[in-house]
């Protein structure tokens, strides 16, 4: 039982170092960069159990979060029901959503459910902007409603920062406990040979639904902290384009690593302050990052870390370090 | 009737763009397996060229060679700079698609901003026949794309070129010990779609206006067309490509306009949860499983 809790200490030690980032004064800027930064997180950790672990890509991502903003909204403005029911609520709703979408990839597999997915962001965005006053049309919704926590207003940066930082070590945990349990390796067997693993009595097709349920629920969760940060949602944000843009922060990352979503949405969020780029030319940078990454470590930047750390300091040579860059991220 | 008959031809001088694009995906897939998602920027590329060329005082045939060659061009520099590393990995392929997304979209905000741009119609003429208007720019699109089809056509289906890229896709490495230039022949099917991408784009922005994000709704549409006729089947991608656009073009013309974007991809969930392999069959692409 040893090893398993080894590989979530580096994650942890991170979160907790984060966790005194507001005690050392820093800008609103930074802060919410952080914040946004965190949210993402959370929907990354969902996409590292579908991507990384059952080896299934999805380009409607962002769907799924959307699908959870406006539910915890629409549940704000015609329920009254406030931030902690509807975590769970919205959390739901995105994972039905993510039922719906999964569907057919009982029936096509690999390259179609990636277009599906696509397509499926695609048409909640339609749908989002003609649902009339019910989803606010274009212009989206606005969201009045406080976020308490016993009788705390949480709504100022530093503890909004601390609330979505508790959600992301949640979303770690949630996912380091998926990877570590029977359900991973039954993910992972699916993505190494599907065929075998059906063979071996699996039920391939329900699994691969399941798994990318669960990364629906992580981005439900996502999708309310996102609501709750901007108080106001629009159809266009949750369409592809923000899709890709998750895609390429997890295989930043590394989608395989307990470190990877952590290491990509902050890499991702803080690269462009860093060098002092504008959107523009920080969306160029991604994308060519997004390239070499795959071309040269297709496991991600940690996991090419790791490798390198490995292979020069290491006390024997990592298995086989030809192989394991071969690896690949194939699948689906 | 009139109307009828008048919304049947706006929709297909559109889905003959889409159609395009539809050809070129399917084809690049059918013999790569590379499912290339920056196949919309490429367009998106042949528009921009063509309103460069336009508005440096080109006329229109000339801006449309322009854009094919260049196209072309960038295709070529992409298929051996980057997607000839994924080809053993079709996942990567598509994840660097993906990246390039991105990247050419932004370069030309970063050159050309991100303003919808657009060139006066090359052709102003407008027919009427019987109380159908027929816009002279609306048919050249369409029979350029019917000339352009036809022949890519009767190319794959009669020529010795045809016959050997043929046998590419049904069994690669059978293809190299017979002596076909595999290699190559990837090469220039993905110079090919390239170039069909770039025409795509110029007659694109002959009908409308474009702006750098335009290329993901068209490719998304391309992509649900060649899906709907059976990826790498080139008969569905063109007969698909026909009722989306007859779709669309209902739609616009009895007041849902604001849904014309999701007919495609509702069409295309719908067919793929009815038969997967497409209405019309299809390959599913050399080496995915």
């Amino acid at each position: 039982m040893k090893t398993p809790f080894r590989t979530i200490l580096p994650t942890l030690v991170v979160l907790v170092l984060l966790a005194t980032v507001p005690w050392l004064s820093p800008t609103n800027r930074i802060l919410s960069l952080a914040i946004t930064a965190g949210i993402n997180i959370v929907a990354l950790y969902g996409l590292s159990v579908l991507f990384g672990q059952t080896g299934i890509l999805s380009m409607g991502h962002a769907a799924l979060m959307g699908a959870g903003a406006y539910a915890a909204t629409i549940l704000a403005r015609d329920l009254g029901v406030g931030f902690w029911l509807a975590i769970p609520l919205s959390a739901l709703v995105a994972a039905a959503i993510a039922t719906i979408v999964g569907f057919p990839s009982l029936r096509v597999g690999g390259h179609h459910f990636v277009i599906l997915t696509f397509a499926f962001g695609q048409l909640l965005t339609i749908i989002l902007t003609n649902g009339g006053d019910f989803t606010g049309r274009a212009t989206g919704l606005d969201l009045q409603a406080p976020l308490t926590l016993f009788g705390m207003d949480l709504s100022p940066l530093p503890r909004f920062y601390l609330l979505v930082l508790g959600f992301v070590a949640l979303s770690a945990v949630a996912s380091w406990a998926i990877v570590h349990s029977r359900y991973g390796r039954t993910l992972r067997a699916i993505r190494e040979n599907e065929k075998l693993a059906a063979s071996l009595g699996i039920d391939v097709g329900r699994h691969k639904i399941g798994a990318f349920v669960v990364s629906g629920l992580f981005a439900g969760v996502s999708g309310v902290l996102l609501t709750y940060f901007l108080r106001h949602i629009s159809p266009t944000q949750f369409s592809s384009f923000p899709s890709i843009y998750l895609a390429l922060m997890v295989m930043i990352g590394g989608a395989r690593l307990l470190l990877g979503p952590l290491a990509g949405g902050i890499l991702v969020a803080f690269l462009p302050e860093m060098f002092n780029l504008d959107p523009v030319e920080s969306r160029i940078l991604y994308g060519v990052c997004l390239i070499a990454v795959i071309l040269l470590l297709p496991n991600g930047l940690i996991a090419g870390l790791l490798d390198g750390w490995k292979r020069l300091f290491g006390r024997r040579p990592a298995s086989s370090p030809a192989a394991a860059s071969r690896s690949s991220v194939s699948g689906g | 009737m009139e109307i009828f008959i008048q919304q049947i031809l706006n929709g297909l001088s559109i889905a003959s763009v889409i159609t395009l694009i539809a050809v070129g995906v399917t084809l690049i897939f059918g013999l790569t397996g590379i499912i290339n998602f920056a196949h919309g920027e490429f367009l998106m590329v042949g528009s921009i060229v063509t309103w460069l060329a336009v508005s440096n005082g080109w006329g229109f045939p000339l801006a449309l060679c322009a854009a094919v060659v260049v196209v072309a061009v960038m295709g070529f520099a992409l298929e051996r700079g980057l997607f000839r590393f994924t080809l053993d990995l079709p996942t990567n392929g598509f994840i660097v698609s993906l990246g390039l997304i991105v990247v050419l979209q932004h370069i030309v905000i970063l050159f050309w901003n991100a303003n919808q741009k657009s060139i006066p119609h090359p052709l102003t003429k407008v027919w009427e026949v019987g109380g159908v208007r027929i816009a002279a720019v609306r048919a050249m699109v369409i029979i350029v794309t019917a000339l352009v089809v036809t022949l890519t056509f009767f190319v794959i289906t009669r020529s010795r070129y045809g016959r050997a890229l043929r046998a590419s896709v049904e069994d690669r490495d059978t293809a190299a010990l017979m002596g076909i230039p595999v290699r190559r022949y990837i090469t220039g099917v993905f110079v090919f779609g390239s170039a069909l991408a770039g025409l795509g784009g110029a007659l694109l922005i002959a009908l409308f206006p474009i702006t750098p994000f335009t290329g993901g709704t068209i490719v998304m549409k391309g992509f649900a067309v060649a899906l709907i006729g059976g990826l790498g089947n080139l008969t569905g991608a063109v007969a698909a490509g026909l009722i989306l656009g007859i779709v669309e073009g209902f739609s616009a013309g009895y007041g849902l306009s604001q849904w014309t974007d999701a007919y495609s991809f509702a069409l295309m969930i719908l067919v793929l949860l009815i038969r997967p392999q497409g209405l019309f069959g299809g390959t599913s692409g050399p080496r995915i499983t």
